[in-house]
């Protein structure tokens, strides 16, 4: 006992601070999407799959250039799992979409995170897209490098060359207001923490700017999830000491120990569903360079693969 | 009392004893994750590994190596050294050498010695505008042996980099070079240059499918822009294939198709020079990259993930896998010696078809991690 409790210290630090976050959630404010649109109330757990569970995962820019309290969520991605059988689906939301928050007035959901943190982005979430969230995990820039790094990075089909002359340079730099180069190669490839993250943040050189990213964010998600699946307890210590600050999740340890064997049996790539939000769902030229949801569209998708 | 106090001391050191054999247990579990790749020159030969002819080279964590008669040799330092291509008329390599911020192509000796760079990609004098900076990448030598072939990133329009298709003479400069493809916009451009011997190129092309998918698609054109002169797509955006590698003998292509999926499937085609083929997909369950042709067409090099998803290893997939050879003619009844037979002729008994052995590719390497993104030069 005390043998595993010394091997597991950084592992059981992690869990002390990073899981099992309260997450207060105030009572959504009438929606003007729902006003407008006949948007379903969030439907209650009993009327879901029974078992399955939806998880909002949230990417930060948690660089020097914000304040820790006051980060943006450059990626939003809700992820619907039902175990009964074996089907995930995964929703990304386009960071710029113009949405009401939760707490009154409107902006790009990105910064739904800025008024009350997960809290804040659940609630915005929720009382927007009529979804039940249960669950949700905020992982930061060097979070993400240090998680794929700490699996042994992972193995992604990179579609297109990503090529970017200004890719912020903001990660380990001590001048955050400054750019490097990145050209990640087209193909099947071993992709460490870093190039990772430069494959899923880059979208200069992307015709479908956050869209195209989106995509990518979904193709690195995916491998990361096909990686976790050899993760074990000889790499817990090494992981949770990786990750050390740079995650946080609702998620209590009993449901963490639930998970991992059930992420092992969702071994049918057919059985995850992939979407991403493209026009006509929205349109651009919103304020301040966001994008106009069409909510009816929206709320259909969501209806759809949400219930 | 004493009995107690021996009891105590007993659980005490029960309770120490299984403490330590937990943690040192725990401790040393093998990880499956973290394995660290070894240098392909410390793993020893393998006593029955099997031995490629001629030499292969590789890049690994910013080295290139060689591999000739089952053993490797480190030709650079972990120094940015990537996508080796066998010139055959020098007897040495092109390479690319990546920076942080821009890439050059160099000749090297086969031994690794740097004889020369063939671009000038870094920053200007006293600027670091990381706009004023390029990438080469895929080198190549024209029929030639004079002219230099590359994916480029110029022209640059603002955010949108693409790389596009460039000829340039051996030893000139970019300003000498001939720019031969127009990039799709914001798809980073095209890449993978193979020279024709009829003239042409071979490349991938990035492009918007019509599901608005990026996807990589294989083109051949004969002649340098304008625009409206590119050439013709080779596969479908649907098949999403990429890397092309053309036979020895110039008239089969081998090429990596993704499918729009995070797969990657070998497929052969036959090659006319003008046209591909039906298409057959010969490795299906790997994530497979960079396939090579060997020099005598004994087979097909390529990289992959080994057992367990372990990094990208060096395979082989022997000919007889994608080119079983015909099967023997049916015997047929000679007549017998000693002049004409007057009886019956016996009907020969049709022989049992014998199944052809299942040809499997050979994985080479066990713990290496071959840098996936850069081709394997094949030299005979």
């Amino acid at each position: 006992m005390a043998g595993s409790l010394a091997y597991f210290l950084p592992a059981a630090k992690l869990a002390w601070d990073a899981t099992g976050q309260v997450v207060t959630i105030a009572s959504p404010t009438p929606s003007p999407s729902s006003d407008t649109n006949n948007a379903s109330p969030s439907p209650s757990a009993a009327a879901r799959t029974p078992g399955s569970f939806t998880v909002l995962l949230l990417g930060s820019d948690d660089d020097s250039k914000f304040s820790s309290d006051h980060v943006l969520t450059q990626s939003m991605i809700l992820v619907r799992v039902i175990p009964s059988t074996k089907q995930v689906v995964i929703l990304s939301i386009p960071r710029d979409l113009y949405v009401p928050f939760w707490v009154g007035g409107s902006g790009k959901i990105d910064g739904a995170y800025s008024y009350g943190q997960a809290g804040g982005a659940i609630a915005t979430v929720q009382q927007d897209f009529g979804v039940h969230i249960d669950e949700y995990i905020w992982i930061g820039l060097l979070g993400l490098i240090k998680l794929i790094d700490a699996i042994g990075g992972i193995d992604v089909v990179t579609s297109s060359p990503v090529v970017d002359d200004l890719y912020p340079q903001d990660v380990f730099s001590a001048d955050p207001y400054g750019y490097e180069r990145v050209a990640v190669l087209a193909g099947p490839q071993h992709l460490d923490g870093v190039h990772a993250m430069q494959y899923v943040r880059s979208r200069h050189n992307d015709l479908q700017s956050d869209i195209g990213r989106s995509k990518r964010q979904q193709q690195v998600l995916l491998a990361i999830r096909k990686k976790a699946k050899q993760v074990s307890s000889a790499d817990v210590p090494a992981i949770a000491t990786a990750l050390g600050g740079e995650i946080k999740t609702s998620i209590g340890l009993d449901r963490v120990a639930q998970l991992i064997p059930l992420a092992a049996t969702f071994d049918n790539p057919d059985s995850i569903t992939t979407l991403v939000m493209e026009p006509p769902m929205f349109h651009g030229g919103g304020p301040d360079g966001s994008l106009t949801p069409n909510w009816s569209a929206i709320l259909y998708l969501v209806r759809q693969y949400f219930p | 009392m004493i009995a107690r106090f021996f009891l105590a001391l007993g659980l005490c050191v029960l309770m120490l004893v299984s403490s330590v054999t937990t943690y040192v247990y725990l401790g040393g579990r093998q990880s499956k994750v973290a394995v660290r790749t070894e240098k392909p020159t410390v793993a020893a030969p393998r006593a029955k590994a099997f031995t490629l002819p001629g030499t292969l080279y590789l890049s690994q964590s910013g080295a290139l190596y060689s591999l000739s008669i089952g053993r490797f040799h480190q030709l650079t330092p972990e120094d940015g050294w990537t996508q080796p291509y066998w010139n055959a008329s020098g007897n040495n390599l092109l390479a690319v050498r990546r920076t942080p911020f821009y890439s050059d192509v160099y000749i090297i000796g086969r031994f690794g010695q740097v004889t020369r760079s063939l671009t000038a990609n870094g920053p200007p004098p006293r600027s670091n505008d990381t706009t004023l900076m390029h990438w080469s990448f895929y080198p190549r030598l024209g029929p030639d042996n004079n002219t230099l072939w590359m994916s480029y990133d110029s022209p640059k329009f603002g955010y949108d980099v693409p790389f596009s298709i460039w000829s340039l003479p051996v030893g000139g400069s970019i300003r000498q070079g001939k720019l031969w493809t127009n990039a799709n916009d914001y798809t980073g451009g095209d890449m993978q240059p193979i020279p024709l011997p009829t003239g042409g190129i071979m490349y991938t092309k990035y492009t918007y499918g019509p599901d608005g998918n990026l996807v990589g698609q294989l083109w051949l054109t004969t002649r340098p822009t304008p625009a409206g002169r590119e050439g013709k797509p080779l596969t479908s955006t649907g098949e999403d294939c990429h890397q092309p590698s053309i036979s020895p003998d110039g008239h089969q292509v081998a090429m990596i198709c993704t499918y729009e999926k995070q797969i990657s499937q070998l497929v052969l085609a036959s090659w006319d020079g003008s046209n591909l083929g039906p298409r057959k997909a010969i490795i299906t369950d790997q994530l497979v990259a960079q396939p090579t042709w060997a020099p005598d067409s004994s087979g097909i090099a390529y990289l992959a993930p080994g057992a367990n998803d372990s990094p990208f290893q060096l395979w082989f997939l022997p000919k007889n896998a994608y080119a079983p050879p015909p099967p023997s003619p049916t015997p047929v009844p000679t007549p017998t010696p000693g002049g004409p037979y007057s009886g019956t002729l016996p009907t020969p008994t049709p022989a049992p078809p014998v199944a052809a052995p299942v040809v499997k590719p050979i994985q080479i390497t066990t713990n290496n991690g071959f840098d996936a993104t850069s081709p394997i030069a094949w030299a005979p």
